[in-house]
């Protein structure tokens, strides 16, 4: 049995792929889904049936991890699904430029200069306020499906 | 009035008026919806200023207005239950006298929700003096109520006192009491004392007031106001017949001798009938309700009200008809020793003079069933219906059976299975959706059968049920499954996707099919063979019909057999080892060859049929999804029983003497039944296709996942969990081959990962049963071999970071883990070793993947999921240096969650999403407090051959440095989820009570959230982490108190004062916490339950702090205006360290006094000093 790990084996170097195919049964709250071309975060599933001695099929309720906006599709259980590549990665922030983009710092050493303060005001004033008193802040970007955001900062000096 | 406690003199006249226009003002406003608010404030500050009785009394008799009226009774109501403790006799009698006068002479006042409410008022505070008034006090108030109701002063008089003696008895019956701030003992000792001196006395009052206006309603024609007295009386007697008699229930053993042995059930099966309750009123009760000809009259009354019928005024449903028949009803389920002892005789006329009266209502049931069709009223038929089962609950089934004899050329039982066949006729009939008569009446008259038949169920059957009973009864049963096959086929096409109806039905049913069984079972002989034929009936036409035609109707109708089957062959196992019903095992006596035996043969032709899903073309034929469904519900309930049963339950000790003589012939049957899938070859046979249909379910239907959880949790799992199965599991190649598919085939990651989880248990809980502990422990490295050798490759990958956030790995790495956890939690001593190897080896791989994963909290939670899994079930076994290595692996997996959780603000736009996080925070919070919790176990049981300490490990130093690490992260916010608050509470309500000395190993920030937890808990609405938070105080200052009594420091500055946060400097939590318990104590609302934990805390922090205590409590007596409260709080106080001898140490006796003392003291001051 030892020997056939290599079963599981993805394909790991197939490259950058926006989304990939699961079995929709398989999909359960708190996942990735992608509704309508959107990436969304499944909040509700629910099962049901074609007929009585029908096929299952689920009812998914996803919301749009970008927009916010609630999704919803119905997918027989054994079909595929399409699951988004969602990525965070920590930058450290270097600079806010007056036009609202803010300036970071990649693990490689360059500058990542092309992405917008967040609307959402609890944030927004975490980072300007923090930025401003000198706190070191990392920031967590999400990006799924050519898309990306600032979701989350945390301050680094504290601990 | 006496107002001598009030300081102001008494209102004058104009005072009065202004009082009652604001009042009236109020109610008008809220009734308008005018600012309800305030309006609402006015009339609560009525209730609550001090003595306001002049003013509602004012009111009650001036007002115009009856909603007015209404609020001043309420607050006479409140103000006297809060106050009672100074006003004096006087006051008190004059009040209950008042209202009662009031309810009298305003007896005929249309707003009758006045008249009620005032009458309950008077119910009320004649209830809180009940034990303190004297006997003649007591005299006075009914002497009135006697008059009025005995009829002397007029109708309506005789309608109020019997609307107050109904508020009085409703008052005093714990069930339906007020709560007024008092311990349970007093409603104790109140219904105690009615019962025995008033009870008796009140249901003949009620008794002879509608006696007294029988004669005038039969003579008259029409509606007369006699109806409405008589119909109140007869809903008093039946309220009263309602009570909980409890005097009589030390004397029933006496009575049960006499009885149990003829037939009359004895009130130890009456736990069973959840359905009507026994009225066991005691001897006493007898010429009352008995030999006073009582039943007649009242049966009469009603035969006279079925005449008047068609006349105006009365009808099937009016007041005075309902209250007759429910009383009748009532009547039937008498019993006990209020019955003298003579074989049941006197109870047997009873019943037979009841019955007499209720067949009437209901037979002949075709005619009955036809009139309701065409419009008549149900529920006389239905009432009839409540009438038999309240008969079959207190007599046996013979004597059920018989009472119908004398009056009909036929049993009961026979009557019952007429009523219940036009039921279910009326059912298939008119199919709908909607609850109708038939419905109702089908369930009670189900209830009915299941009284008379859970008592065979449980003793042997053929000496109680009568031949006709058991005819009855096959014939029933075949009618029932008819109707639910029709039902079924019926709706096979429709399309039913309501979910949460869906639910609660399948509940419904469950309960109904259970019913059905006991039906079958009753007539076995006849049952098995007619579901035999059915079955065999569906098969052949489903393989005509294969190509043919549409065989939805045949599955739907196969599904329902599956299920009423099951039902019939097998009990529920929830938990427990199932034993063949008892009904089985003793029938069939004369079945000579096991294969002819009928039970065999039902179960052989199903077996067979199930395996039919094996073949592929025949299974997508036929086996939908939902007919596997059933498949598998039906092996996993019936392998349970019948497959390979357990040793013990073969030599199934009987008690019954009935039995025994039948021994030697029952003992074959049994035996055969037994051995036929035991653990030969048949056996062996079976299980291999059960697990081979099990495979085929798994991985045959994609995506299904109620089949996948059925087969999951409850087939596989319900084999492996038994320890004769176990054995030859592991020698089927079935089993080895799903082992094989479960570790090495793709599909089986597809399942759904929960379902992965309990099948990963389920094997390794097989492993258990090999024959050597070494190759049970190599079956689980070779089961989790798989997983180990995955997740070590993927963590050492270069180029992880990159790869681990796509989604195909970061299912897969999901799916191993709750595999993982699946054999962590199947761990058993046997192959412990083994679980234990398998967690050690992924630990790096844990924290690597707690690091990459940090945002993916789906995965940190399986991560932090697996290894509380894994320490709970390991800990206790592990020799020191391995505790030391899983102590020192929580530690660096608690600081790497907290580094990256700790002052992470994350905001998403929308607010559902934001709610998912908090929730997965709590979740995840909960995992690690119970793994700290599980750490703590350790300390409590040890298995391993040297102790912890010999490694240089401190549980109680680990679980305090695991707090620290959490609780910065627990924010108040985050005990709002309940579990949570919940484990977090009892996590450090332990801890403090079992190393109170760690504390002050905390440092000050996390000491000092520690206590404003501890303070937020104590105000918690839930009061068992109220009680959590008590015992930790009381732990907490019990350790100081004996520390500095031994000259230590104790908790030191914090119990003396020291600087927050913020640099502030605070005084000592002890004198914090012993303010704010006081405060809770006097002013807040909790549950009286609450009130020892609450002295084993107060005790020790007045014993430690107590200048502040006096302090306190000075300034609690200096803020009475009141002299005559001060003093009296004063004396409280005296009271509460004094009396009783409480002296300052912490012994259990002087807890013990102490809590007494608190209990009084704050009965004596809590009245006046919450409103003030």
């Amino acid at each position: 049995m030892s020997d056939d790990e290599h079963h599981f084996e993805s394909k790991a170097d197939a490259g950058a792929s926006k989304t990939f195919p699961q079995q929709a049964g398989t999909i359960r709250k708190n996942g990735y889904i992608v509704i309508k071309a959107r990436p969304c975060k499944v909040v509700e599933v629910s099962t049901s049936k074609t007929g009585k001695h029908g096929h299952a099929k689920c009812h998914f309720v996803g919301i749009d991890i970008f927009s916010g906006k609630k999704l919803e599709d119905i997918v027989p259980s054994s079909h595929n699904c399409d699951v988004p590549h969602v990525n965070r990665s920590d930058y450290q922030l270097i600079d806010i430029s007056e036009d609202g983009f803010v300036s970071l710092l990649t693990e490689s050493g360059g500058t990542k200069d092309d992405l917008r303060l967040p609307t959402d005001d609890t944030l927004l004033a975490q980072i300007k306020g923090g930025f401003e008193e000198g706190k070191d802040l990392v920031v967590s970007v999400m990006s799924a499906m050519g898309e990306e955001q600032i979701c989350a900062v945390k301050d680094i000096g504290k601990n | 009035m006496n107002q001598s406690y009030q300081n102001t003199a008494p209102p004058d006249l104009a005072h009065l008026q202004a009082t009652m226009r604001t009042i009236e003002l109020a109610c008008s406003s809220i009734q308008m919806h005018v600012n309800p608010s305030a309006a609402e404030a006015t009339i609560l500050s009525l209730s609550q200023s001090p003595q306001p009785y002049q003013a509602c009394q004012f009111i009650l008799e001036n007002s115009q207005m009856p909603n007015a009226r209404f609020q001043a009774a309420g607050a006479i109501r409140d103000a006297a239950i809060r106050e009672w403790g100074f006003l004096s006799t006087d006051d008190k009698k004059g009040l209950i006298s008042f209202c009662l006068c009031f309810v009298m002479q305003h007896a005929s006042s249309a707003e009758g929700y006045v008249q009620a409410k005032v009458a309950s008022v008077a119910a009320q505070l004649l209830k809180r003096g009940w034990l303190e008034f004297t006997a003649a006090d007591k005299g006075t108030f009914f002497s009135q109520v006697n008059q009025a109701v005995a009829g002397s002063h007029g109708l309506d008089m005789q309608f109020a006192g019997i609307i107050f003696l109904e508020s009085l008895v409703s008052e005093f019956s714990p069930s339906t009491s007020t709560a007024m701030g008092l311990p349970k003992e007093f409603h104790d000792q109140c219904q105690t004392s009615l019962e025995l001196d008033y009870l008796k006395s009140l249901y003949g009052w009620a008794q002879d007031a509608a006696s007294s206006v029988t004669n005038r309603i039969i003579a008259s024609d029409s509606a007369i106001p006699e109806a409405k007295v008589c119909s109140a009386a007869l809903r008093l007697m039946l309220q009263i017949l309602n009570w909980d008699f409890r005097c009589s229930k030390s004397t029933v053993e006496i009575g049960r001798r006499g009885m149990g042995v003829l037939g009359v059930k004895n009130d130890s099966y009456s736990a069973r009938k959840t359905e009507c309750n026994l009225v066991q009123p005691g001897p006493s009760w007898c010429d009352v309700l008995i030999t006073s000809g009582h039943v007649g009259w009242l049966l009469r009354l009603y035969g006279a009200l079925r005449q008047k019928f068609s006349c105006k005024g009365y009808w099937l449903d009016c007041p005075l008809a309902v209250s007759a028949r429910k009383l009748i009803v009532q009547f039937c389920s008498l019993t006990g020793n209020i019955f003298p002892a003579d074989n049941g005789h006197m109870q047997g006329q009873h019943l037979l003079q009841l019955l007499s009266g209720v067949v009437e209502w209901i037979d002949p049931p075709d005619a009955v069933a036809k009139s309701i069709q065409n419009g008549k009223s149900d529920s006389e038929l239905l009432d009839g219906c409540h009438a038999l089962l309240s008969m079959a609950a207190v007599t046996s089934p013979l004597m059920f059976d018989q009472l119908l004899k004398p009056i009909r050329p036929y049993g009961t039982l026979h009557l019952l299975y007429a009523l219940m066949s036009e039921v279910v006729k009326d059912i298939m009939e008119n199919h709908t959706e909607e609850e109708t008569w038939s419905w109702v009446a089908r369930d009670v008259l189900l209830d009915t059968w299941t009284t008379i038949l859970m008592l065979l169920d449980s003793t042997s059957r053929d000496a109680l049920l009568p031949s006709e009973g058991i005819s009855a009864a096959a014939n029933l049963f075949a009618l029932i499954v008819e109707s639910e096959l029709k039902a079924a086929s019926a709706s096979a096409f429709s399309d039913d996707n309501d979910a949460d109806y869906f639910q609660a039905s399948i509940t419904a049913m469950d309960e109904r099919l259970s019913s059905y069984a006991l039906v079958a079972r009753a007539a076995l002989d006849a049952t098995v063979p007619l579901l035999v034929r059915l079955f065999s009936e569906r098969f052949a036409r489903l393989h005509q019909g294969r190509g043919i035609c549409d065989p939805t109707q045949i599955l739907e109708e196969l599904y329902s057999l599956l299920l009423i089957t099951g039902h019939v062959l097998a009990d529920e196992w929830q938990g427990e080892t199932p034993l063949v019903p008892m009904a089985i095992q003793t029938q069939f006596m004369d079945v000579v060859e096991s294969e002819n035996h009928p039970v065999v043969v039902l179960s052989g032709s199903i077996i067979r049929f199930s395996e039919q899903s094996l073949d592929t073309e025949m299974r997508t034929s036929f086996f939908s999804p939902r007919l596997m469904e059933a498949v598998i519900w039906f092996l996993a309930r019936w392998s349970c029983t019948y497959l390979m049963p357990h040793e013990e339950s073969k030599g199934n000790n009987l008690t019954i003497d009935n039995f025994k003589e039948r021994q030697p012939e029952s003992e074959l049957s049994k035996k055969m039944l037994f051995s036929v899938f035991g653990d030969n070859d048949q056996g062996k046979f079976v299980l291999d296709v059960i697990v081979r249909i099990a495979t085929v379910s798994l991985v045959s239907y994609p995506g299904e996942k109620n089949l996948q959880e059925l087969t999951c949790n409850q087939l596989l799992h319900g084999l492996a969990r038994r320890k004769n199965v176990r054995v030859h599991l592991l020698n089927l190649d079935s089993w080895r081959n799903l082992a094989n598919a479960f570790t090495n085939e793709r599909i089986l990651l597809s399942l759904n990962p929960v379902h992965q989880r309990s099948l990963a248990q389920t094997l390794a809980l097989s492993a258990s049963g090999m024959r050597n502990s070494e190759e049970s422990n190599q079956f689980i490295r070779n089961v989790a071999s798989h997983m180990t050798t995955y997740l070590l490759q993927l963590s050492v990958k270069d180029d992880l970071k990159k790869v681990a956030q796509q989604p195909d790995i970061i299912l897969l790495v999901s799916c191993l883990l709750e595999r993982l956890r699946g054999v962590a939690s199947a761990s058993e001593p046997r192959i412990q070793k083994a679980i234990y190897e398998m967690g050690f080896s992924v630990l790096n791989p844990i924290l690597i993947f707690l690091d990459i994963y940090k945002h993916e909290s789906v995965v940190v939670y399986l991560l932090l999921k697996f290894v509380v899994d894994w320490v709970d079930g390991q800990i206790i076994y592990l020799e020191a240096h391995e505790t030391a290595a899983v102590i020192d692996f929580s530690m660096r997996l608690l600081q790497s969650y907290s580094s990256h959780n700790i002052g992470k603000i994350s905001v998403s736009v929308s607010s559902s999403l934001r709610s998912e996080e908090d929730t997965e925070k709590y979740k995840d919070l909960r995992a690690l407090l119970q793994l700290l919790a599980s750490l703590c176990t350790k300390d409590m049981v040890d298995f391993s051959s040297e102790p912890v300490e010999s490694h240089g490990t401190s549980i109680s130093k680990v679980v305090y440095m695991g707090l620290h690490i959490v609780t910065p992260l627990i924010t108040l916010e985050l005990l709002k989820y309940p579990k949570l608050c919940h484990d977090y509470f009892s996590l450090l309500s332990h801890l403090l009570e079992v190393y109170p000395e760690m504390v002050m190993q905390l440092n000050n920030e996390a000491f000092i959230h520690i206590v404003g937890t501890l303070d937020f808990g104590l105000h918690h609405q839930d009061s068992e982490v109220v009680d959590l938070c008590l015992r930790a105080l009381k732990a907490l200052s019990s350790y100081h108190y004996k520390e500095t009594g031994a000259g230590k420091s104790g908790l030191g500055s914090y119990a003396s004062g020291y600087e927050d946060l913020a640099g502030n400097s605070q005084e000592g939590i002890l004198g914090r916490f012993l303010h704010s318990l006081l405060q809770f104590l006097v002013f807040g609302d909790y549950s009286n339950d609450l009130v020892s934990a609450a002295a084993d805390a107060l005790l020790p922090l007045i014993l430690c702090e107590q200048s502040i205590y006096q302090r306190l409590a000075n300034e609690l007596i200096e803020s009475q205006g009141n002299p005559a409260f001060r003093s009296r709080l004063a004396n409280a106080f005296q009271f509460l360290t004094s009396a009783n001898n409480l002296s300052s140490t912490l012994d259990r006796r002087n807890y013990q006094k102490f809590r007494k003392n608190l209990q009084s003291f704050l009965v004596e001051v809590r009245g006046f000093l919450r409103t003030i």
